[in-house]
């Protein structure tokens, strides 16, 4: 697949070998030989794949900010990767780039109950941070599917957020501090263990700013004392538009549940047959409602949801009883990605957030599309907060099917834009959606955030080509602001 | 006096800017003139955003609501009351500490400031609550960020930065915040008669557990008069855990906390007098009318005890948000710049919140330690406002 990149720097590719050498002054872990690389030239979003120049695995915040300072003053880009599981291709290397993977950075600083936070390496994943505070009682609420794989410091990145987040907030609203070197080598602790630190608040901007800012070495993350009751139901609908009025009336309600997930017959079917859940296999869609709090309440909401969903013409519903029972529900939904992996080739997962009576509209253009490009799709909905992760099936090796799964993926964002919503709920815009930030934003909000972006980094070494569009799309599409008959700034770059 | 300009729509205040900018004039930036806040700055022009005013949409099921900047927060709380939903970031009224009554001035300026009350600690900043925004940057230009959605990761969250820059980098025409349905009941707890210490460690304590308090403060003996509620025991120091939820949720959780804290001496506030409890705290009423300098302090919960043990004599407080912050006020100028230092040393942060124009034209408005943070402030300052005409010099100053 032909992807626009920035452009390599031949200056750069021919000094290789003397960067290499530099490099190693600053790291043991330097790695540069063809096959070394392999394993770094693609992310989640596998159909985009390029080796970097080199690969550096620095293992403290000395070695982060002496690579940086070097490439910055050599005009060296660079790539920070995560354990390279995003899907939008935001940490897929540069030919020309020093890509540094965090992949050293895996030990837990410290557990502090007292100010119920952790202090984490970003290379720690997601779910050890659990995994290291629940014998007391604690958890990291975050918790994308792929929290088995997926690191701290790609969570920051992508403001990533999972089944949970609908009441417990995605990454944004879990870390309390950060350590981040910029592109010059200078190193900046931002927040900690105190709440709203004053000045611009660099700690929210940073969060889902896609590695194109700094690269963070340590993140203070916030802990939650696990609720004393969780129950989960299945509650199958004879149509999406039920499912999706039920999740409306739910919300509005003013019951704030701690997951509620859709998804439709073509998943159900592909993740009952992978995973054995025990979904009915004879319902349009499947509602998981998780509600967790006091063990009387929990009853108490259970039954009022039930209630709501029975007025929404539920065809089905099933109680978890247990807590094995409950990570069972929860079996199917976590891997449907997999499931799509066994019934397809290939399929691209998209990630659009809509809001949410506009379930039904979208899911019914969604299928339309389907027809139109002769591609299967499956889809899960994060529908509480309205995130939709279509997944399109296809096969790679008809060159002519991955260009039109994209286009089917690009006509579903626009669509999520046209409905009120946004082309990204939590998996970054990276290189996969970058040329349709035109579809949200005008000339002047691009210009804005690119000017932010020179605040951080100047030279625009730091993970270029990544959520920007680079193939000059809205300046020509004349949206420029034109002021009493003039543009403004006729010097400034229109990228 | 300046002189007042008072737009009526986006495109004025676009030109106006645009002008200014033109002419490296600066200007300061107004709501309706409620809070005193942040530094005393001299500026030849005066943007009053008053009058660019006005509910934009309010869908109530998809739990946001978009207004004009302008607009009062009063109008704004009672169109939500009426579909019996609130902010959950519980929006302070400051009008009690400048002016001795209610004035809770316009959204633009709640936002500007980042206001967030006793919630904050369990629900978030106000800064987490805004989806999206419109503003006219330094330049003139009209930009805009974020959406209605709560999930998005489209560009950089510019949101987190205009909350609580304090009009420096743009001016707000238009918000979006996300909105919740009110809880149908709460109750708070309160306890009697521990020292601050004793305090900290009930926090503790408390949020240990699953019972999801969502509001926690501790008011010392001499600064509790102010609350005239019939089940509070004055002369006593008030610890306050603020249960919210179904009534039988509630109810059991406060019983939970019989069972906890049942040998102390305690007394249990119902649904009305508890809501008047936070917010007489919320509004900081405290300190209503006061001519010393008020400040906020946040802190790492464990560094609050050292802190108190050093300076309780010296100043008025109250602790909030479980004891990650203390209100305060005091006289006496050394003490807020050995406070200042404390805060520094131990990870928090200290902001003026009132003092008089000597003090804010002269002293700083934040604590900052760190040079590389504010060479970067100054970076993202200029990549908004790059002839540094709004509000200059208001947050930091140079900035
Ligand atoms: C099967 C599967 C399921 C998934 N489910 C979810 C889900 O439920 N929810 C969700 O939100 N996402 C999900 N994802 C997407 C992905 O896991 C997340 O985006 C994750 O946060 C990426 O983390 P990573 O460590 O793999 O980062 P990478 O993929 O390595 O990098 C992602 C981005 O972060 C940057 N980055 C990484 N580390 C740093 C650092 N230390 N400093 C600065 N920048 C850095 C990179 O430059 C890149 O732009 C899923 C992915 C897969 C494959």
């Amino acid at each position: 697949m032909v992807l626009h990149l920035p452009e390599a720097d031949q200056k750069i590719l021919d000094n290789k070998s003397l960067i290499v050498k530099e490099l190693n002054r600053f790291t043991n872990n330097v790695l540069s030989d063809n096959d070394e690389l392999r394993p770094y030239e693609t992310d989640g979003l596998n159909v985009y794949k390029q080796k970097p120049l080199a690969v550096v695995l620095p293992e403290n915040t000395r070695e982060v900010s002496e690579i940086l300072k070097y490439c910055y003053q050599h005009n060296i880009k660079v790539v920070p990767r995560g354990a390279g599981t995003g899907l939008s291709g935001g940490s897929l290397p540069l030919k020309d780039c020093v890509l540094m993977s965090m992949g050293k950075f895996n030990k837990i600083l410290e557990k502090d109950f007292k100010n119920r936070c952790v202090v984490t390496q970003p290379g720690v994943t997601n779910l050890a941070i659990t995994q290291a505070v629940q014998d007391q009682g604690y958890y990291y609420a975050p918790d994308p599917s792929s929290q088995l794989a997926c690191s701290i410091g790609g969570n920051i990145a992508e403001n990533s957020g999972g089944v949970h987040s609908l009441k417990y907030g995605t990454t944004t609203n879990n870390v309390l501090g950060v350590e981040i070197v910029l592109i010059d080598g200078t190193i900046l602790r931002i927040g900690g263990k105190h709440l709203d630190s004053e000045g611009y608040d660099l700690l929210g901007v940073f969060m889902g700013s896609e590695g194109l800012l700094g690269v963070v070495t340590e993140a203070t993350v916030k802990i939650l004392k696990k609720p004393e009751a969780v129950r989960a139901v299945l509650i199958g609908f004879n149509s999406i538009e039920d499912a999706g009025s039920c999740v409306s009336d739910v919300i509005s309600k003013g019951i704030v549940p701690a997951g509620m997930e859709i998804m439709d017959k073509p998943l159900i079917i592909a993740t009952e047959n992978y995973a054995k859940a025990g979904y009915p296999r004879d319902v349009e869609a499947l509602l998981i409602v998780e509600i967790d709090g006091t063990a009387s309440e929990v009853e108490a909401m259970i039954q009022k949801v039930l209630d709501i969903a029975k007025m929404n013409k539920a065809s089905y519903n099933k109680a978890s009883n247990s807590d094995e029972e409950r990570m069972k529900f929860w079996k199917g939904r976590k891997a449907a990605f997999s499931a799509c992996g066994v019934i397809s080739p290939d399929y691209i997962c998209m990630d659009g957030s809509i809001p949410r009576n506009k379930l039904a509209d979208v899911l019914g253009y969604i299928n339309q599309l389907s027809k139109k490009y002769n591609l299967r799709v499956a889809n899960c909905f994060h529908a509480g907060d309205g995130n939709l992760h279509p997944l399109i099936m296809f096969d790679s090796n008809d060159p002519k099917e991955l260009k039109k799964a994209e286009d089917f993926g690009a006509d579903i964002l626009k669509y999520c834009v046209k409905v009120g919503g946004v082309l990204s709920g939590e998996h970054g815009i990276g290189v996969e959606k970058r040329e349709l930030m035109c579809e949200m934003f005008n000339n002047n909000d691009i210009q804005q955030q690119l000017s932010l972006k020179k605040a951080f980094d100047k030279k625009n070494l730091l993970n270029p080509g990544k959520v920007y569009p680079i193939l000059h799309r809205c300046a020509e599409e004349g949206r420029i602001h034109i002021h009493k008959g003039k543009t403004k700034f006729p010097d400034l770059p229109r990228f | 006096m300046n002189d007042i300009y008072s737009p009526v729509n986006e495109k004025e205040v676009s030109d106006f800017i645009y002008e200014c900018h033109k002419d490296s004039s600066p200007i300061e930036i107004i709501g309706n003139n409620s809070k005193k806040i942040g530094r005393v700055i001299q500026c030849s022009k005066t943007l009053c955003l008053e009058k660019i005013n006005g509910i934009i949409e309010y869908f109530p099921e998809e739990l946001y609501i978009k207004v004009k900047v302008g607009t009062s927060l009063e109008e704004i709380e009672n169109t939500l009351d009426s579909k019996n939903q609130t902010f959950g970031f519980e929006p302070m009224d400051l009008g009690f500490l400048y002016e001795g009554k209610s004035r809770g001035g316009t959204i633009g300026g709640v936002v500007a400031c980042n206001l967030s009350g006793p919630r904050r600690f369990k629900i978030g900043a106000l800064r987490d609550h805004l989806l999206g925004f419109k503003a006219i940057n330094g330049s003139g230009e009209q930009i805009k960020s974020g959406g209605t959605v709560v999930k998005n990761v489209t560009g950089y969250d510019l949101s987190k930065l205009v909350s609580g820059s304090y009009g420096t980098l743009c001016a707000l025409t238009e918000v979006t915040l996300k909105v919740l349905p009110k809880y149908e009941y709460q109750e708070t707890f309160c306890l009697y008669g521990l020292n601050h210490n004793e305090a900290i460690n009930f926090f503790s304590t408390a949020m240990d557990t699953s019972l999801e308090i969502s509001g926690a403060c501790f008011y010392p003996a001499d600064n509790t008069r102010f609350f005239r509620l019939n089940d509070i025991k004055q002369n006593n120091s008030i610890l306050s855990l603020r249960v919210e939820g179904p009534k039988t949720s509630v109810q059991e959780r406060i019983q939970q906390l019989r069972k906890i804290f049942g040998a102390s001496d305690y007394s249990v506030l119902d649904i009305f007098q508890s809501k008047a409890f936070w917010n007489l705290s919320k509004n900081l009423e405290l300190f209503k009318n006061t001519n010393e300098i008020v400040c906020k302090l946040s802190l790492p919960i464990t560094n609050a005890s050292e802190f108190l043990s050093k300076f309780s004599n010296d100043i008025k407080y109250f602790i909030d948000w479980a004891g990650g912050l203390i209100w305060l006020s005091t006289k006496d100028v050394e003490t807020i710049s050995k406070m200042r230092i404390f805060s520094v040393k131990n990870n928090g942060h200290l902001t003026i919140y009132k003092s008089d124009d000597n003090y804010r034209r002269t002293e700083e408005f934040l604590t900052c330690g760190d040079t590389n943070f504010k060479i970067l402030s100054s970076k993202i300052k200029k990549s908004f406002d790059p002839n540094l005409i709004l509000n200059p010099g208001k947050m930091y100053a140079g900035i």
